[in-house]
């Protein structure tokens, strides 16, 4: 029964069905198209230089003042923490800025024990929907009375900045 | 073929074997453009920041005076669950010359518990 005959049969039987296979392979492939953006390594990228930018504002010059962050959001003032963020995120060692775009919120506590936000930093560029954007957050604790809110107290804030690159 | 000449079978065959081992290094080559995308997701998925934040603020606070540190403590928690979508929940305990914390964070993917001691 075992002899060397027949084997272009065997070897056309196996084409057919890598075709066929192959085939299959390419129909249910093709509806999923990876582009780089799909593999979050630049999300990752800006989330952890998000972070860290933000990690440095709340950074105190030294270990008994306010930092840069406290002062910011108890006084309120966006444009000193677009300025100081921006110097953070879009500084290149190359000649030129990068691109990144960014807003910032800060969340508090009200009297209710409901969750508001008010805006720190309007987005600098306008958001048109396709952007990869990312949200980070850095926690504050200051001395402040939110307009809506309850009393001047000592109270533990939310900064988040959403930022995007252009 | 099979049927109208049987020579060269061999040579046939060792044809086919080279050009399925080039198309198996095409796909070698196609998975070659998602190298990292897992990595990269278990690292933005991993909420690193969300934690080490939490907890310097929990740390914070515990050395507050009240009624400051009840207030903050609520926000921590309070915060955490709406903005974060984290349980965070936390105790602090003396013992002699030491103060413990433990700190329970717990995100629905990533649970981190510690019991941070006081230096």
């Amino acid at each position: 029964m075992v002899n060397t005959e027949g084997q272009l049969y065997t070897i056309e039987g196996f084409a057919a069905a890598l075709i066929m296979l192959m085939t299959a392979y390419l129909v249910v492939n093709a509806t999923s198209i990876y582009t780089p953006g799909d593999t979050h390594i630049s999300d990752m990228q800006l989330e952890v230089l998000g972070s860290d930018a933000l990690a440095m504002i709340n950074t105190a010059p030294n270990g008994t003042s306010e930092s840069p962050l406290q002062t910011i959001v108890e006084t309120n003032d966006g444009a000193m923490f677009g300025q100081i963020f921006n110097n953070i995120v879009n500084n290149r060692t190359n000649p030129g800025q990068d691109h990144i775009q960014f807003m910032a919120n800060v969340s508090y506590v009200k009297s209710d024990n409901t969750v508001s936000s008010t805006t720190l930093l309007n987005k600098t560029r306008s958001l048109s929907g396709g952007e990869h954007a990312v949200r980070v957050s850095e926690w504050v604790i200051v001395e402040k009375k939110f307009p809506d809110s309850d009393s001047l107290r000592k109270r533990a804030v939310l900064v988040e900045v959403l930022l995007w690159r252009d | 073929m099979a049927g109208l000449n049987e020579d060269a079978q061999w040579i046939v065959l060792m044809g086919f074997l080279v050009s399925f081992s080039l198309f198996f290094l095409a796909m070698v080559l196609n998975q070659s453009v998602v190298v990292g995308q897992t990595t990269a997701e278990a690292v933005s998925e991993f909420p690193k920041d969300d934690i080490r934040g939490v907890r310097g603020v929990i740390i914070q606070s515990v050395y507050m005076d009240n009624p400051d540190r009840m207030g903050v403590q609520n926000d921590i928690r309070t915060l955490s669950l709406i903005r974060q979508n984290s349980v965070v929940s936390f105790s602090n305990t003396t013992n002699g010359a030491y103060t413990y914390i433990e700190i329970h964070y717990n995100n629905g993917v990533t649970a981190y518990n510690e019991t941070w001691r006081s230096p």
